[in-house]
Formats: structure tokens, C-alpha cells, sequence
């Protein structure tokens, strides 16, 4: 299943058995195993509400689960409060002591550990090095930019030398520009301790960015578990096809290995009869000019439909365009000398390669 | 700028013509009276310190105890202020805000009747008596509890409880949550996060809600006559009765300087006590 780990010994770190969280009125994380290996960068995706911050909450120690067990590195830490867990939290909004200055805040853990002065003082350096803040020891947190504040919150947690960090939306509150700069950071700070690193986000670009391996998340459950790769080519779920990266769907019916798209196209694919979408990136469809355009070979599925608009968008650009039956369809193409021969409204062929197609169970 | 400059100068105006007139000149006269003499019941003006040697020597013993009394009383109420506050902030969920204005509510009985509820309370005949007769675990009634200083000290931590909790629950509220789960995350004990993260964060709160509690207490004169007995004699009641039945308003400002320079000094002790205690470590 780990394609980029199989050259190193996997160990298994963190193991969730049956674990679930529910509230009086909702249940928020129906019964879940999971485990995480050593090493591991893990992504927990998913939208608002998936249950994916209260799923960490319970690995943290500060939610506990309504059933089910947790273990970290072969201890049943259930029941154990969060204050003695190996694991260390980026919080949501920092959360840094407001009242200490950057290199106190650093501190705080090694300090409550009684750890000698001289250690304390060469491990926040250390630490300090490693989200390269070195001359901001003693700025109050006040002063501090959203960014160098989520470096005084990762070094605050990483000076604990922690199994597992868990990040809780580590980027969200950080400007477009930063939150690029900090997923570089951030994975070179995981190259360079070698940690255990669990973070939640609802940004699926993120996710891709930063994981090694994602968890998509949808109303309490995991519903897709894979290499980012995998769940990017081979979604299991209209959810999942839709959730990460951009997708166009076209509803069908599949009746004696045939898929019956309802724009009348007709499509080979073995299967259980009834109701299926076909799903297919929008890079991996092919568009011409009706009169006179051609598809590239292999290009078997063919549809006529009409250019709504087209934007260029450097690399590549990307042509919306409308079925027959009004379905827009969302195409990216490489091939920029199209556009100059395309205005809006006019007829295209567009089509896909039977392969780059994904079927999925309809309502799935 | 300027308009700025002018707009506030506006805005500061009231506050500080009344400040002025109705709190720094008449303070600034009675300054000047505590120099003074009284010859025939008539002021003369001076400039001598023997009503500040008089008030050293003849009311050292009342000041002394005036000033244990309003410190206990102050240490207390802060306390339960702090622990009712600690609920409303971090324990009651949405309705925190609505406990606190129940207990400012309290206000509104007014100081009298709240002296007099007591004297009802703790009264040989009183409810607590009767009911502790009632309960056989007494047959006689027990005439401590009014007309003693222990009668000062709970109604006065009930009249300035509500007064205290503003200033620790003001405080407790620009605590915020996230920090103090960072704590905990990080290995803090809860005792530990409340000494570490929530105490430094709200010390000028504490330091407040004690000041005014025992500027308050040390000045009051009202409680002790009615409920103190005989054995409670606060500094406010002689200082009352030197501008009354005494006529001898010299000794009774000089008293009150004296009450108001020892107060603010035992306030810095404390206060620079507290802020040293609840410093950010390591």
C-alpha cells in the first residue's frame, strides 16, 4: 500500500481499533481502525464536519472516544490524559502562553519535565534552528507574524522529541504565499526529524502537497485510505472524485457491459447492471474545433458540445464547455493554438481515452 | 493630530473636572486640615505633626487591627471571587456571563439591609441559632457569631463579593482556551496550567479585586458599629466620631492620611507580591 516506504522497515506506531465518538445527538467518528507507521507523514482530509478534528482530538487525549481503544507504540493509551501522552500538538490558532516571551514558550514542556538548565537552553536553540527563528528568543508572542508564530508552535511541540506530532489545520489561518513557504517547512522539518507527523486539513491541495499518505474523511468515516497518487487516479467514490482534484461526471446506466451515458454515448465496461457515473479528469479530456479539429488517436469516447468559455491560464488553459443536455464539462489542455481558433459558442468534439475514465456506483 | 489631540482633551474633560472638584480638592484640604490644630473647638491654621503623633500613639492598636481584619477580609473574598469566577469562566458553558450578573444583581440590596439580613442571621434568636437548636446540635445559642469581628468579616465578604468577581472574571475572560489545552498537551498538570498560564495572565485582575475589597473594608465604619461589638474597634469608627461628637477634624484627617498611606503600601506589597509570584517561568 506505501509505495514511496517500502524501502524502510515498516513499524507500526499508532493502531485505532473499532474507535468512535459520539455526541447525545450525532455521531461524530463512527467505529474506525486505523493504523500509522513510523515515519509516516499522514494527511486526515476531509470537509467541516467529517469528524477529522475530533479524530485527533481523541489521539491527543483531549476528546474521549465513546468506544474503542488507542495505541501508541504498544500501550492501550485510551484512558490516559493528555499531559502523559508521547504525543505533541500544533493547535488550531497557535495557542501559544501569551505571557512568555518565544524562547519561554519553547521551554515550557522541557521546563514542566524539570530538565537541567543547560539542556533546556541548547535544545530550544536547537529547536529554534530548526524552524529557523534563531534571533527571536526574546520577542514577546504578541509581536510575532501568523508565520512566525506557527514556528514557535511546531518548535514548542517538537523540542518534546514527541512519537506523533498532530498538527490540527496547521496552514489554515497563514496567507496563500506563506502556507507555501510553510508546507516546504514543513516537510523538510519532517525529512529532518524523522517524526511522525498526523495533521488535519480540509485543503486537499494541502494534503497532496505535504502527505505521504491521506485519509479522506466524510461524515464520521474513512472512505478512502491510500497514497496520494492512488486516491487522485483511482477515487472509490463520487465524494472522493469530487473532493480531490477536479472531476466531470456524467451519470449512466450500465445494462449487459455497456454503459449508457445519458447524453447517448456508449461506453464498453464490465460490471454489475445499474446506476453508474463515469468520471474523468479534466486534463485527461481532449478538445478540437468540430470542422476541421481532431481528436488524437486512442481518443475512442467522443462528444460534440459547445465552448461556453475558455481562460488562459499560462501552463495551460481551460475550456468550459456545454453538453447537449446543458451538462458543463471542464477540460484542461496543454494545447494553447486551439484557443486562437475557438471563440465562444462555437461547436468542438471533445473526448477521452476508455482508460483515463474512472466508473463509479452511482449514490456512492 | 490636532484635532485628534483636541477630541480626547474633550472627551476627558467631565471625568477630570469631577475628578477635580468633588475628589482632589477637598482631599487636598483636608491634607492641609491634618496639619492644623483645634483650640476652643475652633480650627487653627499650623503646620505641626502632632496630630500624626497623636494617631501613632493613641491608635496604633485600632489601626493595626483594622488593617488584619481588612486583609482577611480581602485574602477571603478574593479567593471565593476567584473560584466563583474560575466556574462562571470555565465551568458554566454560555451562561457564565449570566451567573455574573446574577451576582452583581446582588448590589441591589443595598448595604444596609444586607448588615441588618446578617444581624438577623447570626442573632442569638436568629435563624442560625434557632436552626442549629432545631437540630439538636446546640441548646443554648451561641452569641459569637454577632457583635464580633467574625460578624464583619461574612457580611462584609457578601457585600463586596459581587465587586470582586468583576474585575477576576473581566481578566478570566481575555483567557483564552487554546493555551491552556497547549499546556496540558505539552505536560502540564491542570494545577500546573492554572499557576502557570491562567494565574500570570490574570494577576492584575486579582490585584484589583483585592485592592478594592480592602480599600473598602479598611475604611468602612458603617458594619463595625452595627455588628462588631464592643471588641471590634476599626480605625473608620474613630474617624468618624473626630469629625462628629469629637470635633476635632485635624486628628480625623490626620487619622485618615495615616489609614490611606498604609493602605496604599500594603497594596504595593501585595501587588508586587502577587506579580512576582505568578511571573512567567522558567
Amino acid at each position: 500500500m506505501l509505495k514511496r516506504a517500502d524501502t524502510v522497515v515498516l513499524q507500526q506506531l499508532v493502531k485505532l481499533e473499532g474507535l468512535t465518538k459520539s455526541y447525545a445527538k450525532a455521531v461524530a467518528v463512527h467505529p474506525l481502525d486505523l493504523s500509522i507507521q513510523r515515519g509516516e507523514f499522514l494527511a486526515i482530509l476531509g470537509p467541516s464536519g467529517c469528524g477529522k478534528t475530533t479524530l485527533l482530538k481523541m489521539i491527543s487525549g483531549f476528546v474521549h472516544p465513546t468506544g474503542g481503544a488507542i495505541w501508541i507504540n504498544g500501550q492501550d493509551v485510551t484512558t490516559v490524559s493528555p499531559e502523559r501522552r508521547s504525543t505533541n500538538m500544533v493547535f488550531q490558532g497557535y495557542g501559544l502562553f501569551p505571557h512568555m516571551s518565544v524562547a519561554q514558550n519553547i521551554a515550557y514542556g522541557l521546563h514542566i519535565r524539570k530538565t537541567p538548565r543547560a539542556e533546556i537552553e541548547q535544545r530550544v536553540r536547537e529547536a529554534m534552528d530548526l524552524v529557523q527563528l534563531g534571533e527571536f528568543a526574546d520577542r514577546s508572542v504578541g509581536q510575532l507574524s501568523g508565520g512566525q508564530a506557527q514556528r514557535v508552535a511546531l518548535a514548542r511541540a517538537l523540542i518534546l522529541r514527541p512519537e506523533v506530532l498532530l498538527l490540527d489545520e496547521p496552514l489554515a489561518a497563514l496567507d496563500l504565499k506563506l502556507r507555501k513557504a510553510m508546507q516546504e517547512e514543513l516537510r523538510r522539518i519532517h525529512l529532518a526529524t524523522g517524526g511522525t507527523f498526523v495533521f488535519v486539513t480540509h485543503d486537499q491541495e494541502e494534503a497532496m502537497a505535504l502527505a505521504t499518505r491521506i485519509c479522506v474523511m466524510d461524515h464520521g468515516r474513512v472512505v478512502q485510505d491510500d497514497v496520494p497518487e492512488e486516491i487522485y487516479a483511482h477515487p472509490k467514490s463520487r465524494f472522493v472524485s469530487t473532493f480531490i482534484g477536479d472531476a466531470n461526471l456524467m451519470e449512466g446506466q450500465r445494462k449487459r457491459n455497456i454503459i449508457c451515458l445519458e447524453n447517448e454515448l456508449e461506453i464498453p465496461h464490465k460490471g454489475p447492471d445499474g446506476n453508474v457515473v463515469c468520471m474523468i479528469r479534466p486534463e485527461r479530456m481532449e478538445i478540437a474545433p468540430l470542422d476541421g479539429g481532431k481528436l488524437p488517436s486512442g481518443v475512442t469516447a467522443q462528444l460534440t458540445a459547445r465552448l461556453d468559455h475558455s481562460v488562459f491560464l499560462g501552463s495551460y488553459v481551460k475550456y468550459v464547455v456545454r453538453l447537449n443536455d446543458g451538462r458543463r464539462l471542464r477540460i484542461d489542455s496543454r494545447d494553447l493554438s486551439i484557443r486562437q481558433v475557438l471563440t465562444d459558442g462555437a461547436q468542438v468534439r471533445i473526448g477521452w481515452r476508455l482508460e483515463d475514465q474512472i466508473v463509479l456506483a452511482d449514490g456512492s | 493630530m490636532m484635532p485628534f489631540t483636541r477630541l480626547r482633551a474633550l472627551m476627558l474633560a467631565p471625568s477630570s473636572a469631577i475628578f477635580a472638584v468633588l475628589f482632589m480638592m477637598p482631599l487636598g484640604y483636608f491634607f492641609v486640615l491634618s496639619f492644623w490644630r483645634v483650640r476652643a473647638y475652633r480650627l487653627r491654621p499650623d503646620a505641626t505633626i502632632t496630630q500624626y503623633l497623636a494617631v501613632f500613639r493613641d491608635y496604633s492598636k485600632p489601626m493595626v487591627f483594622t488593617f488584619i481584619l481588612a486583609f482577611t477580609i480581602a485574602v477571603v473574598t478574593t479567593l471565593v471571587a476567584f473560584g466563583y469566577s474560575y466556574f462562571c469562566r470555565f465551568k458554566a458553558g454560555r451562561h457564565g456571563t449570566l451567573f455574573v450578573f446574577v451576582a452583581v444583581l446582588t448590589l441591589f440590596g443595598g448595604y444596609l439591609a444586607k448588615i441588618y439580613m446578617w444581624k438577623i442571621i447570626l442573632g442569638s434568636s436568629g435563624i442560625l441559632n434557632t436552626a442549629l437548636i432545631w437540630l439538636g446540635i446546640i441548646d443554648k445559642p451561641i452569641t459569637v457569631f454577632l457583635f464580633s469581628p467574625i460578624a464583619v468579616l461574612i457580611t462584609l465578604v457578601h457585600y463586596t463579593l459581587p465587586l470582586a468577581i468583576l474585575p477576576i472574571y473581566g481578566a478570566l475572560r481575555g483567557v483564552e482556551d487554546t493555551p491552556l489545552q497547549a499546556a496540558r498537551d505539552l505536560g502540564a498538570h491542570p494545577t500546573r496550567v492554572l499557576f502557570d498560564i491562567v494565574m500570570p495572565q490574570i494577576r492584575l485582575g486579582m490585584i484589583s479585586s483585592f485592592s478594592m475589597t480592602f480599600i473598602f473594608c479598611a475604611g468602612d465604619y458603617v458594619t463595625p458599629l452595627l455588628l462588631g461589638g464592643p471588641h471590634t474597634s476599626m480605625i473608620g469608627i474613630f474617624i468618624q466620631s473626630q469629625f462628629g461628637l469629637r470635633v476635632n477634624a485635624p486628628l480625623g484627617a490626620a487619622m485618615s492620611f495615616s489609614v490611606i498611606a498604609l493602605c496604599l503600601m500594603l497594596i504595593a506589597v501585595v501587588g508586587l507580591a502577587v506579580i512576582r509570584i505568578f511571573r512567567a517561568r522558567p
